[in-house]
């Protein structure tokens, strides 16, 4: 089920059955609530009233993981539409050998914890990785770059996009294909005009998606790529690194307001999205 | 011409189309599941068959196995309305229409639009997204998309069955004199006898993936070859018996409730047989009246159930065997509700009835 298709369900407009259990599910409820919001409202509330928030946001260390983050994860964005969407279609469309052990190869970053992620790809592209190795010897080297961070948030991350726009694409009738092409459509023409634009907002709900989750990656950024400011410093690290250098807890907390600022803009536009999907 | 002679295997089922058409209008009728909508789906070169050959109304081979020829849909030439119509809900309706024609000079592509806009009748519609069109409205931007490129082959898989009857008939009507007015060879899959009546020039009757009889609509209907297309084209009465003597084109055919004459000229049949005829070919004989014709069979029967469906009633009449032995024969007849008001059916249950014989028709109890 599509995120699109989700919001379709919930949106129903039949009444809701009211059964009177509000007494007994709404403290705890509220209860949980409470415990969600207060560490939020207490982040945005300490880098309000600290006084230095505009200071802290224009350090070398903010502004370094910030302008990394930025563009780390939009690199890792346009690879996973770009080699993400064939792979997504295939899946969604076609029956081939092999098919299971693709589909649970996607699954298993999304399961798995990020430092596995890293520690695999540092088995496989580090220097004396399995791959890595030949790459050394011809004067390629990836772990601890920039390249290193991409790959980690391409790792954990794609497996979002990809899963999603499987589902997009399997939302769409193939029967809409198949007029197509008796109305005389190629087939490259069938897919950018037909299944395309009605696959979109799955597709564009698994982009907010995955950017979000490589926006947010650690684990395997810091075990494959390591933590050096302004190289392989991301926001989420910096956060460490900040910790780490024993600084006050000032920049950690301005870059939590910024990653909370994202993170929130980004599930906005998933739920406008959804609502627009629906809405075709 | 248009030709199929193709197999499929699709799971366990067996589909072996095999017919020709010509500009003409060809109803494929049969029960859900045949094979009918597998049969359009191979002729638009959306499933491929195992061995045989399409050819197109031009004489173009679309599909060929021993030549190794198959077409892809889209160079096929074809209009294929599907069931659910699969309207492109993102484009309006000008836009879906101009899909089949995107490679027309922008010019043309747009006359040709307000053309087809304009045929439909779907003036003032061309910007509205499907979903904001009605049923039959949808329905006919359906159409103008699938003529729109001028193709050679209309297929049309059961376009009607989602719209309310007066509708259904309007646009019945629309579709045979736009075939006319196009002249090109229109396949059209339907399981509503009606349907297949209105549109028909010629019928195909599919049963379990094959093709049972083929032939003009008149000579389908009234001339059934085996007792499985007489149950499909609703002869609900099938009675066996034996032919006994044979003159100058009638058949004097013996069951054990009645002996009567049919008349069979084209395809002679002799033996055992079934005696075939439909509902509405059953007439009640009035009180105190003989039968019209002294060469109509008259038969006692007692009514036993009925059933009113609007304007019509569907009479059960049991009729006893001529022997002292034997099963009674249970006629199912229609009777329209102002014949049956007249005649006072209501009142009593033992009714006389005549089978006339223009109306009977003979298939062996040998053929499947």
């Amino acid at each position: 089920m599509s995120v699109a298709d989700q919001a379709a369900t919930g949106t129903g407009e039949q009444p809701a059955l009211r059964l009177g259990l509000g007494w007994l599910f709404g403290p705890p409820a509220l209860l949980f609530v409470a415990f969600l919001a207060v560490p939020i409202a207490a982040l945005v509330w300490r880098a309000g009233s600290s006084g230095e928030l505009s200071n802290n946001l224009t350090s070398s260390l903010v502004l370094d993981s910030l302008r990394l983050s930025a563009l780390t994860s939009t690199i890792v964005l346009a690879v996973a539409v770009l080699a993400g969407t064939p792979l997504a279609y295939l899946l969604a469309r076609r029956d081939f050998r092999g098919k299971m052990a693709v589909d649970l190869l996607l699954d298993l970053p999304i399961v798995l914890p990020p430092t596995v992620a890293g520690v695999a790809l540092l088995v496989a592209l580090g220097r004396r990785g399995l791959v890595g190795q030949e790459l050394d010897s011809s004067g390629i080297d990836i772990a601890f770059t920039t390249t290193a961070v991409v790959l980690a948030q391409l790792f954990v991350s794609a497996p979002f996009y990809i899963r999603t726009a499987k589902a997009g694409f399997e939302s769409v009738e193939p029967v809409y294909e198949g007029v197509a092409s008796t109305l005389g459509a190629s087939p490259l023409r069938t897919f950018f005009r037909v299944t395309l634009p009605l696959a979109w907002p799955s597709l564009l709900a698994g982009a907010i998606l995955c950017w979000a989750r490589a926006l947010s990656e650690l684990g395997a950024t810091l075990i494959f790529a390591g933590n050096f400011q302004g190289r392989t410093q991301t926001m989420p690290l910096a956060i460490i690194g900040a910790f780490e250098a024993g600084k006050s807890i000032e920049v950690p907390i301005a870059l939590s307001v910024i990653l909370v600022a994202a993170a929130a803009v980004l599930l906005l536009l998933l739920r406008l999205v959804a609502r627009g999907g629906a809405r075709v | 011409m248009f030709r199929i002679d193709i197999e499929k295997r699709v799971g366990r089922f067996d589909l072996q189309p095999r017919f020709e058409a010509a500009n003409e209008f060809v109803v494929l009728f049969g029960p859900s599941g045949c094979g009918k909508s597998l049969t359009l789906q191979a002729v638009a070169g959306l499933l491929t068959p195992d061995r045989g050959r399409i050819d197109l109304p031009g004489g173009r081979p679309a599909f060929d196995a021993a030549a190794r020829v198959n077409l892809p849909p889209q160079e096929r030439n074809i209009g294929y309305v599907v069931q659910e119509l699969a309207l492109f809900p993102h484009l309006s309706a000008r836009e879906n229409i101009e899909f089949a024609i995107h490679r027309w000079p922008a010019a043309e592509r747009r006359a040709r639009a307000n053309h087809l806009v304009s045929l439909l009748g779907l003036d003032g519609l061309e910007d509205r997204r499907p979903r904001q069109l009605s049923g039959g409205q949808q329905q006919r931007v359906a159409l103008a998309r699938a003529i729109a490129a001028e193709p050679s082959l209309l297929l049309l898989d059961e376009p009607f069955s989602a719209l309310d009857t007066p509708l259904r008939t309007l646009l019945r009507r629309e579709l045979a004199s736009l075939r006319r007015r196009l002249d090109l060879t229109a396949l059209l899959v339907t399981h509503d006898l009606g349907e297949a009546y209105a549109l028909g020039d010629r019928i195909v009757v599919f049963d379990d993936g094959r093709v049972l009889q083929h032939g003009a609509r008149e000579s389908v209907f009234r001339r059934p070859v085996s007792r499985r297309v007489a149950e499909l084209v609703e002869m609900h009465n099938i009675v066996p018996g034996e032919v006994v003597a044979y003159a100058e084109g009638v058949a004097v055919v013996r069951t054990p409730w009645f002996t009567t004459r049919v008349r069979d000229p084209e395809a002679p049949v002799r033996g055992q047989v079934y005696v075939c005829i439909r509902p509405e070919h059953i007439i009640v004989v009035r009180e105190g009246r003989e039968a019209r014709e002294t060469g109509d069979t008259v038969i006692e029967t007692e009514i036993i159930e009925e059933v009113a469906s609007g304007n019509t009633y569907r009479l059960y009449m049991r009729a006893m065997p001529d022997a002292e032995v034997g099963e009674p024969y249970v006629f199912e007849v229609d009777v329209p509700a102002h014949p049956y008001d007249v005649l006072g059916i209501a009142s009593r249950r033992d009714w006389r009835i005549t089978l006339s014989s223009e109306h009977l028709a003979l298939v062996p109890r040998s053929a499947v």
